[in-house]
């Protein structure tokens, strides 16, 4: 009954009273809900969730229309809303500039998500040569004083692939999981050859790369679910390109190798228990409107 | 259906548990059949760490799958899941010819276990989808299934990106737990 009653009031408050509210509020402070939303929070998570939640429920065509709009078409897009919202900009004159960095970030995150889905279902393929080139260059990162004596070996297990030939891992991750490999040990090098030494100890190790590609599906079906978003709302003032989404996996495997050490798991058998855990944690920091899940070292750029 | 039939199925008694070990070498497709006996996404499996468990219900069982990982590494651990196993399902990559001898030995390791012995055990000519696969006969000719004597054995050809033959698989398994039970 109570369920019912909640039905009830959702669909008389998002058809008829909220419209209402909105009007009433608009008729005492002279600002529609946009412009109430720009001034009233900082720029970042809090105010970005506001604007799309309104526009995504705006009746009005032309704000709905604006979350879907291309890169070089949202200028266009924010004129249109300014236009049909009657706003004056000499009134305002924050408005237009706050309007279109939303905007970006909105429409960028959804951009995001398709790069990021290409490369996941590019298959990395031995015939493809810049594939094989990214590979040994991922050996080379990380163990610059081995060299490789082939390409097919049993010394790839030593950076934590699971047979001699490593081509067979990448798997639903595709060239999405050896570019991030790749991104991390390129710029965090430093960092990434600790995260490899911890993962070769004889005791509390794990199989680096493999957990690697499995933190890749992590960071990735985060992106899907849209839970990353006061992420990058926060981080990236403007449309968030893939380095971002490469820069976030670092963060992951730099951190879960952290929580790994500290937690002292009995054997690698526990590892989708602890991943679970760890899953969970970052959850956690994703529900703070002021999550910045920054991996905090000194990058070479 | 009928009063009385609905009654049986109310008081029927909660469904058998069975405990079914998934075993194999890395990259032979364990995860994917285990995600297509729960009917979950099969598109972003990565490489087990550890191991993944899930439990399905199939004719009046509720059946336990443990898939554990196949990499070299961490093989030594399949031990600590042998123990009450009802079946064993052990999965083979019918088109990594290269690995035939490797997933044989293994194989033939598993029958040898004690705590294994007697376990009906099913075998997957999986990824019966690639051109390259090498059927389920030849297979059975390679790893000398006909001289296993002590227990009840199939191989079944099957491609879990697919579906296809898992079903008939699967209704062995529940045969074989029927047979060995009464």
């Amino acid at each position: 009954m109570a369920e019912m009653l909640g039905y009830i009031w959702h669909y008389v408050y998002t058809s008829f009273l909220r419209y209402w509210l909105k009007w009433l509020i608009r008729q005492a402070t002279g600002k529609c809900e946009l412009q109430r939303i720009c001034s009233g929070y900082q720029q970042g998570a809090a105010r970005t969730t506001k604007a799309e939640h309104s526009l995504r429920s705006s009746k009005n065509k032309v704000l709905r229309g604006a979350l879907e709009s291309s890169k070089d078409k949202l200028e266009q897009s924010v004129d249109q809303i300014i236009k049909e919202k009657r706003v004056q900009p000499q009134k305002d004159p924050m408005f237009k500039d706050c309007l279109h960095i939303c905007l970006l970030q909105i429409t960028g995150y959804s951009g995001l998500y398709i790069s990021v889905e290409d490369l996941r279902k590019e298959v990395f393929s031995s015939e493809n040569a810049k594939h094989e080139a990214m590979l040994l260059k991922l050996w080379d990162l990380l163990m610059p004083t081995v060299k490789l004596e082939s390409r097919i070996t049993k010394q790839w297990g030593d950076i934590g692939f699971q047979g001699d030939d490593p081509k067979t891992d990448f798997r639903g991750m595709g060239m999405l999981g050896l570019i991030n490999l790749v991104f991390f040990s390129e710029n965090y090098t430093e960092e990434a050859r600790q995260v490899l030494s911890h993962a070769n100890h004889p005791k509390l190790g794990y199989s680096y790369a493999i957990v690697g590609i499995n933190l890749t599906e992590m960071a990735y079906s985060l992106l899907k679910s849209g839970a990353l978003k006061p992420h990058f709302y926060n981080t990236v003032q403007s449309a968030p390109e893939l380095w971002h989404f490469h820069q976030l996996y670092c963060y992951l495997a730099y951190e879960f190798d952290k929580f790994w050490v500290e937690e002292e798991p009995e054997s690698i058998m526990q590892f989708n228990q602890y991943r679970e855990k760890f899953h969970n944690l970052v959850q956690t920091h994703l529900q703070d409107p002021d999550v910045s899940l920054t991996l905090t070292v000194h990058s070479k750029n | 259906m009928g009063l009385l039939s609905i009654l049986r199925k109310l008081k029927s008694t909660p469904d058998q548990e069975v405990r079914i070990l998934l075993l194999g070498l890395d990259n032979g497709g364990k995860t994917t059949l285990l995600k297509q006996l729960a009917s979950e996404d099969i598109s972003h499996i990565t490489p087990t760490q550890g191991f993944n468990i899930k439990s399905v219900q199939s004719q009046g069982f509720k059946l336990n799958v443990w898939d554990i990982g196949g990499q070299r590494k961490i093989r030594p651990y399949w031990r600590n899941y042998f123990e009450n196993t009802d079946v064993l399902i052990y999965v083979i990559d019918s088109a990594d010819r290269k690995r035939f001898e490797e997933t044989g030995q293994e194989l033939a390791e598993l029958l040898d276990e004690e705590k294994l012995s007697g376990v009906p055990v099913l075998i997957f000519a999986n990824k019966q989808d690639l051109l390259t696969a090498a059927p389920a006969s030849e297979i059975a000719e390679g790893l000398n299934l006909h001289t296993i004597r002590d227990r009840m054995w199939q191989i079944q050809s099957c491609s879990a990106l697919t579906g296809e033959g898992i079903q008939e698989g699967m209704n062995w398994v529940c045969k074989s737990v029927n047979s060995k039970k009464k």
